[in-house]
């Protein structure tokens, strides 16, 4: 009994210990505030990175806190166009195959030293170097030489022209040679200490709680306004949400319910948090293992384009938060085709395509069939729920046509390893990046079938083929669009994949944080960051003992 | 009886010999490794590169010899460096040339579901004992009814609700409690015992949940044991002979209600090392649960292998113990047992 | 049998249990909907008088899926048990009855099943089994039996050596006849009490093989992904959580009420 007595007491000191947090009134939250340096910003991570290394690591999270501490030469700008970071200015030659970088003068690292060519020559040779233990080498070993002739000017060349190399020079991290240098970079301390050039640098890793970063006063870039980001690792969606009902996080990336039925029905977090909506940098498709009957069939493939109802899939799983595409590209950018739009759904359509193939109800169990074999298949998945409500969509459409749909959800590793990577499956739901760079050669060329390439789904035109070809010797922009424009049209028409839909990402931010563009630009509302302030009236209590 | 101690000790090599083969070749069993699952499916990650990793972590090489690498380092109680968690020790923290320390991975997740573990173990004992007993006492009358209701909603109830539940109403509606995480924001810059005090409070609901579906099973064992034990001869006796009822119950009756509470308890040693990935998640505990679950969806090797192996061990020890406690309490076993 | 039905107690289990099956038997005749009818329109409607458990997040009725998820449920949860409580009674009898080194052989094979998780040991044969509900509940009953042999051989162990034991063996009876008739009636308690807790278990670790691959696969209905969905939306639909976990619970409490009522009537100590 003295234990439950003790347990009681210690309890009710625990309480009383805790403080009522002293609130902002909402009113002040939408009055207007000179910007302001300073404070402290919060937001939550679903996962931890494993390191900041953004090469070796590979996760999302990692580039997400790395982004904040390193440089690339090239950036994409709020519209998705390339523009220089640490680079003033880059050519490519008339041969097109040397790239001669200029680095911005008096560049630092956050430690003082000074940012040289050399530094990114060094970067290369370790994303090069056979030792080092990053899946992302491919294409920085297509150069052929690489040199630093003197300390602002790095010049690269290729044995053929390589169009997406900009694009991969903008999503190389350059690391310092001066601390580098001579350690084993897969298992250097400095993943974990990292020593950066831009807004940031790391200030404290809590193991599995929390990430903080603090000022780079020697920023390549400027200053930026807000003085610290802490990032609170949260796995949980529904925990991340309670935090920033309860103001202990200023941001967190909301899920559809959370943005379109919560967040409606409480107004008083629509006083505190402003919502915001960006394409995501994904789509979501149903592809076909062209291999297979009845898939290698161009009719029975459109047929299933035309059965889909895309936007009762949008409106079902996304709750309407999400666009149809057409093209493997972001709608609004320049490599989407303004003249494709998604198959319209036409049930009829689709089962007429189907009876053309060979396809119909000939024993009258509701089934297609074709030769006495019904027509079924089996749509697999990995555990993801937007992607299995997906496909229990599509069953149900399909269905509707006369077509007899599984479905099977397997864990990830499995589901590459044992079906993609071997090529025994029917059909997947799966997604795609929708990068900012047009090339797409890994996906689409009828070269990329071997197990564990891209082209998993067994896709092959000579058209195709001869365009993603060129599109790599390409340059020039405006005649890069017109290769991959004409591209997406025969994918179009080929319909190897259904596209299904791009989703929005839905970031909740407290209206403490000011400075944000909203709507958000293609680029999302992270572009400008760097510009967000938080006004020291509206700042929270930094020793919050709760 | 020290013979049959140093036997059982014995047997434990070799068994654990044994469970990390049949570990390690489940592990291999099951579709992928690290190069799958790290930048699997990233365009970007060519099918060389990847190839290239398998061959740095030895993932080429057959499944016997991986084992026997594998074996001689563990040799040297060298648990090895994930490959998920950059080259982070699993077990035991290291320190470089350049005094840059790396603490181990199970050397951080351990201490945090071991103190929860046990602190709801305690609190379980400490409801479930008395309930148990009431109830017992009390036998299909109301307190009875309703205990067995009480422990059954715990049991049913799923976790993730009532967490989530408790989380809003402790630390949204109301700000008593901290709704995740082990240390509140600007905790470091707090005096060690406020530190301490911090943790606790994050410590509260997690313990709670968890112990509250240990209730139902610690609670009917008790219930149910007793009642086997009080309709017997030797308690009719025990009353004729007017031994006072309290003697009766926690005497006789309580210590014949133990054996399959010891099982349950030897059972649940290993469990003190394992978290519930659910709850770690929701709580953003970074504790062995979550720590486990991720090595095992990321084929994270030498992940998984350190915590099987640790597992392991504890099982052993907790089976070893549940015996030994068995020879304790009923002397018939004794025999047994340890014959 | 008529002194399970003459048991108040056991009668009330029985009759919570046999009215949870003859729902699930006549789902397809009282279920108001299609389980498996998507209304994008109604999605996650909260209970009314259309829905009485509300909508799901593809706006299928709940009520429809609780019925139908009932089918899978309750065998899962049966037939696993079942399984694990027939394995754990015949290898927990054996080792606790003849000791020595069966009782060594058994207790070690216990320890490494204890010692390499299920779902560990789940992932590594996703990959030859295909998603069946036979496979399911051969898979959670093979993986849950170790308990169960614990707790009988411990019981076992304490009971050999009693006066009355030992005096059927020197009147001659059998090692079977000793088991069944003697031993076991005498141990059923815990076995009870672990094995209707396990029904519960049974049905939550299916929704965990859906997980993984190998449980009941979408767009098929089990009380436990249904709970399980609900984890998404617990902030929005609390009816997609509460009512699969009722449904456990009834479950449990009527098993629970049959178990204390079968011991009553077949442990021959409590007569």
């Amino acid at each position: 009994m003295t234990f439950i007595r003790f347990f009681l007491l210690l309890s009710v000191l625990l309480l009383a210990a805790c403080s009522e947090s002293t609130r902002t009134p909402y009113s002040q939250l939408d009055q207007q505030y000179a910007v302001e340096s300073g404070g402290t910003m919060v937001d939550a991570l679903s996962g931890e990175p494993s390191g900041l290394i953004a090469m070796l690591a590979g996760e999302s999270s990692a580039s997400a806190i790395a982004g904040n501490i390193f440089n690339s030469l090239l950036k994409y700008d709020k519209n998705l166009e390339l523009t220089g970071e640490l680079a003033q200015s880059w050519q490519v030659s008339a041969d097109k195959k040397t790239i001669t970088f200029h680095l911005k003068p008096n560049l630092k690292w956050a430690d003082g030293q000074a940012l040289t060519s050399e530094d990114v020559l060094f970067t290369w040779k370790v994303m090069t170097d056979d030792k080092t233990r990053t899946p992302y080498g491919a294409d920085y070993k297509l150069v052929k030489n690489a040199s630093a002739p003197d300390p602002q000017t790095f010049v690269v060349s290729y044995a053929h022209p390589y169009a997406p190399a900009l694009d991969s020079w903008a999503s190389l991290h350059v690391l310092p040679k001066h601390i580098l240098q001579g350690q084993d970079i897969n298992n250097s301390d400095f993943s974990r200490h990292p020593v950066g050039s831009h807004y940031y640098q790391l200030a404290s890793w809590k193991n599995g709680e929390s990430i903080s970063l603090v000022r780079n006063p020697n920023a390549t870039q400027g200053a930026p306004k807000i003085d610290r980001l802490m990032s609170r690792i949260i796995p949980d969606k529904a925990a991340q949400f309670l935090e920033l009902m309860a103001d202990n996080i200023d941001s967190m990336a909301l899920n559809s319910v959370q943005y379109a039925r919560i967040f409606p029905a409480r107004p008083e977090l629509n006083q505190q948090f402003n919502l915001y909506k960006e394409l995501g940098n994904s789509y979501t498709y149903l592809g076909f293992n062209l291999k297979r009957k009845p898939f290698d069939d161009v009719r029975v493939r459109k047929a299933f384009n035309y059965a889909i109802d895309k936007q009762e899939i949008i409106d079902g799983v996304l709750l309407g938060l999400g666009e149809p595409v057409s093209s493997p590209y972001k709608p609004g950018t320049r490599w989407s085709n303004p003249k494709l739009s998604p198959y319209p759904y036409d049930p009829e359509k689709a089962k007429s395509l189907l009876a053309e193939a060979g396809y119909s109800d000939h024993d009258g169990d509701g089934i297609v069939d074709k030769n006495g074999q019904p027509l079924s298949f089996e749509i697999l998945t990995n555990q993801n729920k937007e992607r299995e409500m997906t496909a229990v969509l599509i069953q149900r459409r399909l269905k509707e046509i006369g077509v007899d749909v599984s479905i099977r959800v397997v864990e990830w590793a499995t589901f590459i390893s044992r079906f993609i990577k071997t090529g025994d499956f029917s059909a997947v739901v799966l997604g795609w990046g929708l990068g900012q760079e047009p090339d797409q050669f890994n996906i689409w060329h009828s070269s990329q079938q071997e197990p564990g390439q891209f082209n998993f789904i067994g896709y092959k035109n000579p058209q195709v083929d001869h365009l993603l070809e060129s599109g790599r010797l390409e340059l020039d922009p405006d005649k890069r669009m017109k290769i991959y424009h004409q591209f997406a049209e025969i994918l179009y028409q080929d319909s190897p994949i259904v596209y299904l839909f791009a989703g929005y990402g839905l970031p909740a931010i407290h209206k403490r944080v000011k400075g944000i563009d909203n709507p958000a630009p293609p680029a999302g509302i992270g572009h400008n960051s760097y510009e967000w302030y938080i006004p020291s009236t509206l700042r929270r209590n930094e020793i919050s003992a709760n | 009886m020290l013979k049959y101690l140093l036997k059982r000790l014995f047997w434990m090599i070799p068994m654990l010999i044994g469970i990390s083969l049949i570990s390690f070749f489940i592990m291999h069993l099951a579709p992928g490794d690290i190069t799958t699952t790290e930048a699997g499916f990233n365009p970007k990650a060519s099918e060389e590169s990847r190839q290239k990793l398998r061959e740095l972590y030895n993932l080429d090489k057959p499944v016997i010899v991986q084992y026997g690498l594998w074996l001689e380092r563990m040799s040297k109680l060298d648990f090895g460096n994930s490959f998920a968690s950059h080259q982070r020790p699993v077990f035991w923290q290291t320190t470089d040339e350049n005094n840059n320390t790396k603490l181990g991975m199970i050397q951080e997740a351990l201490p945090i579901t071991l103190l929860i573990n046990v602190l709801s173990m305690g609190l379980i004992i400490l409801i479930a004992l008395p309930l148990g007993i009431i109830s017992a006492l009390t036998q299909n009358r109301l307190p009875d009814r309703s205990i067995t209701l009480f422990v059954f909603i715990g049991f049913a109830i799923p976790g993730f609700w009532l967490a989530l539940m408790l989380m809003y109403w402790t630390g949204v509606a109301h700000h008593w409690l901290p709704i995740s995480g082990l240390h509140s924001m600007g905790a470091d810059k707090l005096s060690g015992f406020a530190q301490g005090l911090d943790t606790l409070k994050h410590l509260i609901l997690p313990v709670f949940i968890s112990a509250i579906t240990g209730l139902a099973g610690i609670s009917l064992f008790v219930r149910n044991g007793m009642l086997e034990v009080l309709h017997q001869d030797f308690i009719t006796t025990a009353k004729a002979k007017g031994l006072p009822e309290g003697t009766i119950i926690f005497r006789h009756a309580l210590r014949n209600a133990l054996l399959p509470l010891i099982t349950i308890f030897g059972l649940s040693i290993p469990g003190l090392i394992g978290g519930s990935v659910i709850a770690e998640s929701i709580f953003a505990i970074p504790g062995m649960g979550k720590l486990f679950f991720d090595a095992v969806l990321m084929r994270d090797f030498p992940v998984i292998m350190g915590i099987l192996t640790i597992g392991s061990a504890l099982t052993l020890v907790g089976n070893l113990l549940a015996d030994l406690s068995y020879a304790w309490a009923d002397p018939r076993v004794r025999k047994g047992v340890m014959q | 049998m008529r002194k399970v039905i003459a048991n108040p107690l056991a009668l009330a289990g029985l009759l919570i249990i046999s009215l949870i099956l003859l729902l699930a038997l006549l789902a397809p005749w009282i279920a108001p909907y299609d389980p498996n009818a998507i209304d994008v329109k109604a999605i996650l409607l909260p209970p009314s008088m259309q829905h009485w458990m509300g909508t799901d997040a593809l706006g299928r009725d709940i009520w429809s899926r609780m019925l139908f998820g009932a089918r899978i449920s309750l065998l899962v949860g049966i037939v696993a048990v079942g399984i694990a409580t027939s394995i754990g009674i015949v290898l927990g009898a054996v080792a606790g009855y003849y000791r020595g080194w069966v009782d060594t052989i058994m207790m070690r094979l216990v320890d490494i099943m204890l010692s390499i998780p299920t779902f560990f040991l789940i992932l590594a044969v996703i990959a030859f089994l295909t998603p069946s509900i036979w496979n399911i509940m051969i898979v959670i009953g093979l993986t849950s039996w170790m308990g169960v042999t614990r707790l009988v051989r411990a019981e076992f162990l304490s009971l050999r050596n009693r006066e009355f034991v030992l005096a059927s063996q020197t009147l001659g009876a059998k090692d079977f006849r000793l088991i069944f008739i003697h031993l076991l009636p005498n141990s059923l308690t815990p076995i009870i009490v672990s094995s209707v807790l396990g029904v519960a278990s049974a049905v939550l670790v299916e929704s965990g093989l859906s997980f993984l691959g190998l449980g009941v696969q979408a767009p098929q209905a089990s009380w436990g992904n249904i709970l399980t969905d609900g984890k998404e939306y617990i902030q929005f639909a609390w009816w997609l959580s509460l009512f699969p976990g009722l449904a456990i619970l009834i479950t449990v409490l009527g098993y629970n009420l049959l178990g204390e009522g079968l011991r009553d009537a077949l442990d021959p100590r409590s007569q």
